[in-house]
């Protein structure tokens, strides 16, 4: 469903090009648990801002699901990203100003989808993540682990087809971690959600079903489990 | 979606109470502001517009000039001959009217039965009057209403006021105690934007001189129609072609005269004719107030513009997450725009609530009666939509494009662009330009106006009393002169036909000693009573008052018997040329007054001091006098008017006691500029108001971003002051710069605006100096508790947050 092929990335520092992703080559297939890990620095966010299209590579070829994104408009770009993409942070990034039905629903809005049709969306969603006691609670009054369980149900609303995660459970005690974790494998298995995330624990790495290591801005290994 | 948009703007807004209120403050006052100055702009730029043939009717100007003057005469006071002349012989005139201020010199007395009134609007107008102007007849007919002498057309409300609901028609009036006139119409108030205004109009014809045509006096405002399509240029032509042809003969030699012609809309704001129906207004005045009003505007467009990008380093963050689930950039856009439209729907009606509330006194500032009701809805409705439309795109536009721009990666690591600080500092500057300005004029203006009302005009106008005798015969003034001089607290008494601060008579000296004889000068004259000179405090430099050997030969003998004697002021002596030892008993002639020079005095204002001093001649003649100058002692000024209240009530018990002090006369004269200072005044204030406003919003943010190193500089061991030191140095820097952008462009404005004062102030530095230190105080204050919070931070939590 991706391939990234020849990818670099590099910043201009002092007048040094300094590479922060050299020469990646990358292919995902639809139904695909990766997890990425590496050291602090490696360059792991930013491979994966690049494939959700956050960002744009120096250079190299990128394509997702057929399409060559580099030769892409911003606007095809964005309605490729709108319906396919979702995205979930260590620092979880709620809207603090809404309340958590709210922040679910904003995806939705983005995409003018009807009223109706958003309200169940997001009830079946609430329901789901069994969330929907706190619908009207702003995100200050959550914990962080329901912070990030909105912030995935967020993600998950407009029914990607690529779900990317930065650290999602950086933030979090292993046992909130593992939670997320059986969630995610779970929509992998059932709902054929193809994810990718960044993690530092080995532990949760194993929940996928390819391992990739970065180092340096390079791929150094990739094993599937 | 919309819903969403109003819902989420809706909830930003209230999240962000000070922000929100600082916007909302400074955008209503600068609304406020603006709908009333509009008002004000739209009641002057409308003027005599509303007249049917508008565009058709001219006002004649008289001018003229002899070569012994400095400067030319352009009067709106026409010969008698004009109109009925110019109508025979010009093709292009359709018809004309000549209106003569009945009321005038003092208030005219009219008597219904039992009620007596003191009238001070009643014109008389030739019987073409209301077929050149069209009013609206509400009873009568306007073909015939002043056809007959003694006909009178009143107003619908002077009609109520005498008739109450009675049929005004066929009524008599009993004006001036003598004549009888009837009511032949009842016409629509005349509008308060009318150059001609009036609550009564009587017929021309009951005057002696409607029957002769003069050339050389006339007291009348001539009036023409022109035909459609007829040139106002090219009957002007014909008009001078006929002075300078058929009058010929009439024309004294070095005496240059010419007509001009106005037209009727120009009158109030374009015309520098003196002694029109009413002062005009200055169309400068009216360029600098539509300036005033944008600025104001735009400071406090300026004020939510500043707040919102000084915010933008905190909705870096939700701009980030909001792109990440999917927000296009006009999707953003339109999120911000709303906000911009909330707050400025938020203000636009605070704004009108408060302009509602402060169009009574504005009115009074303005002089004329303004409120919303001043509009038409079909131009208030646009002007609030396109108001409202405006503001919100002023102030949503750049920050909705600014912040819609912003990149998700980047912002999401919390690091706001801070790349906008430099435009932020430069609007804060224009402010401040614009309020050190405001202030700099402020004390100018003031300083100019105090400058008048305390100068030596060479009259000691303190404690006069000017009372209105328009005409009364002088063995009468003499009997109630003599009555009242018996009475405490009055030191002198004299007459005079002008106030003596405004006269205005325009003579001529035809003849002088030593001089050819078609020697020309023109000068201003008035006829005044014994004691004049003294009662007005007026020095002489050689000579002496009239003695009662003077009064007695121009009381009795006939006009071509009198031997004048004149007293002319020092200006008038050195345009003919002498002296002031030299002029005394000089031979003159004034206008067919044949006498000597008996005095000359210091120089004196008895005009606007717009105008520097000209000749002007004084002399004894005792047929008409309009003013009774009442000189009267300090200390108990209120027994002393009640005193002569009774005695004239006693003497002339059918004729209301009208009077005024000389002071109050002369401070009125400069009305306009009074005027001009209290808007100034207020609009200065509000400038600085919504300038600190956006400066305290400003430091609001500024010292929060600061927090941390502030905390820091306190760990390493700075002062309370030392901080305080710091960061109001920041704001003090732009004040100071707005400082020396400011001065020279108001050193600039105010140069040009002295000049039309003859008598005006230097401009003196500390005028400047004083702006500046009110400004940076001002400024100081406004930023220094948000510093001294900076400055009395723990410094542990300052460091924590981060
Ligand atoms: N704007 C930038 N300019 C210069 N260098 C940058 C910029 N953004 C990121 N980098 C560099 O890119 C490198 C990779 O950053 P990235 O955020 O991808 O690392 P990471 O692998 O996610 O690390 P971590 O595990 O700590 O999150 C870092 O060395 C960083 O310094
Ligand atoms: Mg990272």
């Amino acid at each position: 469903m991706l391939s990234l092929k020849n990818i670099s990335k590099h910043y201009n520092v002092g007048g040094n090009k300094t590479f922060v992703l050299n020469k990646i080559d990358l292919d995902v297939d639809a139904g695909e648990f990766i997890s990425i890990m590496g050291p602090s620095g490696s360059g792991k966010s930013t491979l994966l801002n690049i494939i959700g299209l956050l960002d744009e590579p120096s250079e190299g070829y990128h394509y997702f699901l057929g399409e060559a994104i580099h030769n892409l408009k911003e606007k095809q770009r964005s309605a490729l990203y709108k319906s396919n993409i979702g995205f979930v942070f260590q620092a979880y990034h709620l809207i603090d100003e809404l309340t958590v039905y709210e922040n679910i629903e904003t995806p939705l809005i983005y995409q003018d989808v009807k009223s109706s049709e958003r309200k169940a969306l997001v009830a079946d969603i609430l329901d789901r993540f069994q969330i929907v006691g706190k619908k009207d609670l702003f995100p200050a009054q959550l914990s962080g682990g329901q912070q990030q369980l909105v912030g995935i149900a967020r993600a998950l609303i407009t029914k990607p087809k690529l779900l990317l995660a930065d650290e999602p459970t950086g933030n979090l005690n292993s046992k909130q971690g593992e939670d997320i974790m059986e969630l995610f494998r779970k929509l992998n298995k059932e709902d054929g959600v193809t994810i990718i995330q960044v993690t530092h624990s080995e532990k949760n790495a194993e929940f996928g079903s390819r391992i990739i290591n970065l180092l340096d801005g390079k791929i150094d290994s990739s094993r599937n489990i | 979606m919309i819903k969403t948009y109003f819902k989420t703007a809706w909830r930003y807004l209230l999240n962000n109470k000070t922000t929100t209120l600082i916007s909302i403050a400074g955008l209503a006052v600068g609304i406020c502001c603006f709908l009333l100055l509009t008002t004000y702009l739209l009641n002057e730029l409308r003027y005599d517009r509303f007249y049917p043939n508008a565009d058709r009717i001219v006002r004649v100007g008289n001018n003229y000039k002899t070569i012994n003057d400095n400067q030319e005469t352009n009067s709106a006071v026409t010969p008698t001959a004009v109109v009925p002349v110019f109508k025979r012989q010009i093709a292009g005139i359709e018809d004309g009217v000549r209106i003569y201020n009945y009321s005038g010199y003092k208030p005219v007395t009219v008597q219904y039965k039992d009620d007596l009134f003191n009238e001070k609007k009643v014109l008389l107008a030739d019987d073409s009057f209301f077929k050149i102007f069209g009013f609206k007849f509400l009873a009568g007919n306007a073909a015939s209403a002043l056809s007959t002498p003694g006909s009178l057309v009143l107003t619908a409300s002077t009609a109520k006021k005498y008739f109450g609901n009675d049929n005004p028609v066929g009524k008599i009036l009993k004006v001036n105690q003598t004549n009888n006139m009837m009511v032949t119409g009842v016409i629509e108030d005349v509008p308060a934007y009318s150059q001609i205004k009036f609550d009564m109009l009587g017929s021309y014809s009951m005057l002696d001189r409607s029957k002769v045509l003069k050339w050389d006096s006339g007291n009348d405002y001539s009036y023409f129609l022109l035909k459609p399509g007829a040139a106002a240029t090219s009957v002007q032509q014909k008009m001078n072609l006929y002075l300078t042809d058929v009058l010929k003969s009439q024309q004294k030699p070095g005496r240059h005269a010419w007509f001009t012609l106005e037209k009727l809309t120009d009158v109030h704001l374009h015309s520098s004719l003196s002694n029109g129906l009413e002062p005009s207004g200055n169309i400068k005045y009216i360029y600098i107030l539509s300036f005033v009003a944008v600025i104001l505007l735009v400071l406090a467009c300026i004020n939510f513009l500043n707040l919102v990008t000084a915010r933008a380093a905190e909705r870096a963050h939700e701009i980030g997450v909001r792109k990440v689930m999917g927000a296009q950039r006009k999707q953003l856009f339109i999120q911000f725009i709303t906000e911009a439209g909330l707050i400025t729907l938020a203000s636009l009606l605070i704004g009108l609530a408060l302009a509602y509330l402060a169009f009574p006194a504005f009115s009074n500032f303005a002089g004329s009666q303004l409120g919303l009701s001043t509009w038409r809805f079909t131009w208030l409705a646009p002007l609030l939509s396109g108001l409202f439309i405006t503001v919100t795109l002023l102030t949503g536009a750049y920050p909705a494009l600014y912040l819609s721009a912003f990149k998700p990666v980047t912002n999401m690591k919390g690091h706001g662009s801070s790349k906008n600080g430099n435009l932020r500092k430069g609007l804060v500057v224009l402010q401040f330009v614009v309020s050190v300005f405001f202030i700099i004029c402020t004390l100018i203006v003031g300083h100019q106006l105090r400058y008048i009302q305390s100068m030596d005009t060479g009259i000691n106008r303190s404690q006069v009393l000017v009372m209105d005798i328009g005409g009364m015969p002088f063995n009468k003034i003499e009997t109630f002169k003599n009555a009242i001089s018996t009475q405490p607290g009055i030191k002198s008494t004299t007459a005079s036909y002008d106030s003596p601060v405004q006269i205005k008579g325009g003579y001529t000296i035809t003849q002088a000693e030593g001089k050819s004889p078609d020697y020309s000068l023109s000068i201003t004259g008035i006829p005044v009573e014994r004691g004049f000179v003294n009662t007005l405090g007026i020095k002489l430099l050689q000579g002496s008052d009239y003695t009662p050997a003077d009064e007695k030969q121009v009381m009795t003998d006939t006009f071509a018997n009198r031997k004048y004697s004149f007293i002319i002021n020092e200006t008038a002596a050195r345009a003919l040329g002498w002296k002031p030892e030299q002029a005394i008993g000089k031979r003159i002639g004034v206008n067919g007054r044949i006498g000597k020079v008996k005095a000359v005095t210091r120089d004196f204002n008895f005009a606007s001091l717009h105008k520097s001093i000209t000749p002007v001649v004084l002399f004894a003649e005792y047929d008409w006098f309009s003013k009774l100058l009442i000189k009267t002692s300090a200390g108990n000024l209120q027994n002393t008017l009640t005193g002569i209240k009774q005695t004239w009530k006693s003497f002339y018990p059918n004729t209301p006691f009208e009077a005024h002090f000389l002071d109050q006369e002369f401070d009125e004269m400069y009305q306009n500029e009074q005027r001009t200072g209290g808007i100034l005044n207020i609009f200065t204030a509000v400038t600085v108001f919504i300038s600190c406003l956006g400066l305290f919003g400003l430091a609001i943010f500024t010292t929060k971003q600061r927090f941390k190193e502030v905390s820091i500089r306190k760990v390493l061991g700075a002062s309370v002051s030392n901080i305080v030191a710091l960061v109001s140095s920041d704001f003090l820097k732009l004040v100071f710069t707005a400082i020396i952008i400011a001065s020279p462009l108001a050193w600039y404005a105010m140069n040009r605006w002295l000049q039309d004062f003859a008598y005006r102030i230097t401009l003196s530095w500390w005028i400047f100096v004083l702006s500046a230190v009110l400004t940076v105080l001002l400024a100081f204050i406004t930023v220094s508790y948000q510093t001294l919070r900076a400055a009395l931070i723990n410094p542990v939590k300052g460091l924590r947050s981060e």
